[in-house]
């Protein structure tokens, strides 16, 4: 099983508490989800196998406790993050304030410039919304990050906010995979080159159009 | 790394911490904060004296401080203890935190961990004790089959 791992991914999960961080990777990763979670103690890991385009890569999520008292030590798993997370609720203006303090941490603390940022407005589902789709484009494309809106009890946008992440993560070169750096021509360039060339082929020959995200905002800005 | 129990603390993360918190120990006057960050560095290094130490300062914030940070003391006492193989200790931190918490997902799914890899542990002490005894009588066997021949 293991040979057929293109590479593991080191995604990251930020934002205020109780924005709804856990309940998203529950939904993601066991595909539950509970009315009453409670805050995240330091942080959570959870470890997820998907397959884009033919590709299967390992996900190593480490989803961090967004209250207070915890952020001088969770800048500590920002390093070496290929892919962040940042979440607010749209149904609470302040989470949506304060993601500009978010990402100036992870801009601070990761050593990955290129680091692939998604910013995912959560809690759709519910009726009293402040944040207004509008609003999280425009963060989003002032700050050249994905976008997506999410909710973990309907399960909208919550696959396609990973998947997006990863395809992103996998198309910039040299995040992931150290021979990307390497000069094209160079027959020995390993497994993993030819198979991106193999995806880029079935990006565009063989796109299915997936019903499943019908309802999801997918957006690359 | 597979799961929260194999996480390592980074050398320079420990270092930071410890500095932060021998200081204050000269000022005599360590902040529940400070000493937690320590204990939190501490718990997850690789050294069990490490993890030795990290307990101790976890249980003293425990016994003296406010609610809030119980839970925390509560959740990286567990870890503490199941990476120092004390499983039923840390079980039993599990619990307490469980009785505050009922349906905590994460401290649920740590639980889970634990008793796994209580049963794996316990797999491999068997198997080391019946080798061991395997050992012996064959030894013995082997006694008294040569005291018969003489």
């Amino acid at each position: 099983m293991d040979q057929d791992i293109l590479t593991t991914l080191k995604l990251l999960m930020i934002g205020e508490s109780n924005v709804g961080k856990s309940s998203i990777l529950l939904r993601f990763t066991e595909d539950e989800f509970y009315e009453n979670m409670q805050s995240t103690v330091g942080m959570d890991y959870k470890t997820k196998q998907v397959t884009i385009d033919g590709n299967t890569v390992k996900l190593a999520i480490w989803d961090t406790a967004g209250q207070e008292r915890f952020r001088t030590l969770t800048p500590s798993y920002y390093r070496d993050g290929q892919g962040a997370i940042l979440m607010y609720d749209v149904t609470d203006r302040n989470t949506f304030i304060k993601l500009e303090t978010w990402l100036n941490e992870l801009n601070t603390y990761c050593n990955k410039t290129d680091i692939v940022k998604m910013v995912v407005g959560n809690k759709i589902d519910l009726p009293n919304r402040e944040v207004s789709t509008e609003e999280g484009l425009q963060f989003a494309r002032r700050h050249q990050t994905l976008y997506i809106e999410s909710s973990a009890k309907t399960a909208d946008g919550v696959k396609c906010c990973f998947e997006e992440l990863v395809q992103k993560i996998i198309q910039t070169p040299g995040l992931w995979d150290t021979h990307s750096l390497r000069l094209p021509g160079n027959g020995n360039t390993g497994g993993a080159r030819q198979r991106i060339g193999k995806r880029g082929l079935q990006l565009t020959d063989d796109y299915q159009p997936q019903e499943a995200y019908s309802s999801c905002y997918c957006s690359l800005v | 790394m597979d799961d929260v129990l194999d996480e390592v603390v980074s050398t320079e993360d420990l270092m930071k911490f410890e500095r932060t918190y021998h200081e204050q120990l000269q000022t005599g006057n360590v902040t529940q904060k400070v000493q937690f960050e320590y204990a939190w560095c501490l718990v997850r290094s690789k050294y069990p004296a490490d993890i030795r130490k990290g307990i101790i300062l976890l249980e003293d914030l425990y016994n003296n401080h406010g609610d809030n940070e119980r839970r925390d003391c509560l959740y990286y006492l567990a870890i503490g203890n199941a990476r120092l193989k004390e499983f039923s200790k840390a079980l039993s931190y599990v619990r307490s935190f469980l009785q505050i918490e009922p349906g905590n997902q994460q401290v649920l799914h740590l639980e889970t961990l634990i008793t796994k890899k209580m049963e794996k542990d316990s797999l491999v002490g068997i198997a080391m004790a019946s080798g061991v005894i395997i050992g012996i009588a064959s030894i013995l066997g082997l006694g008294i089959a040569m005291a018969r021949k003489s």
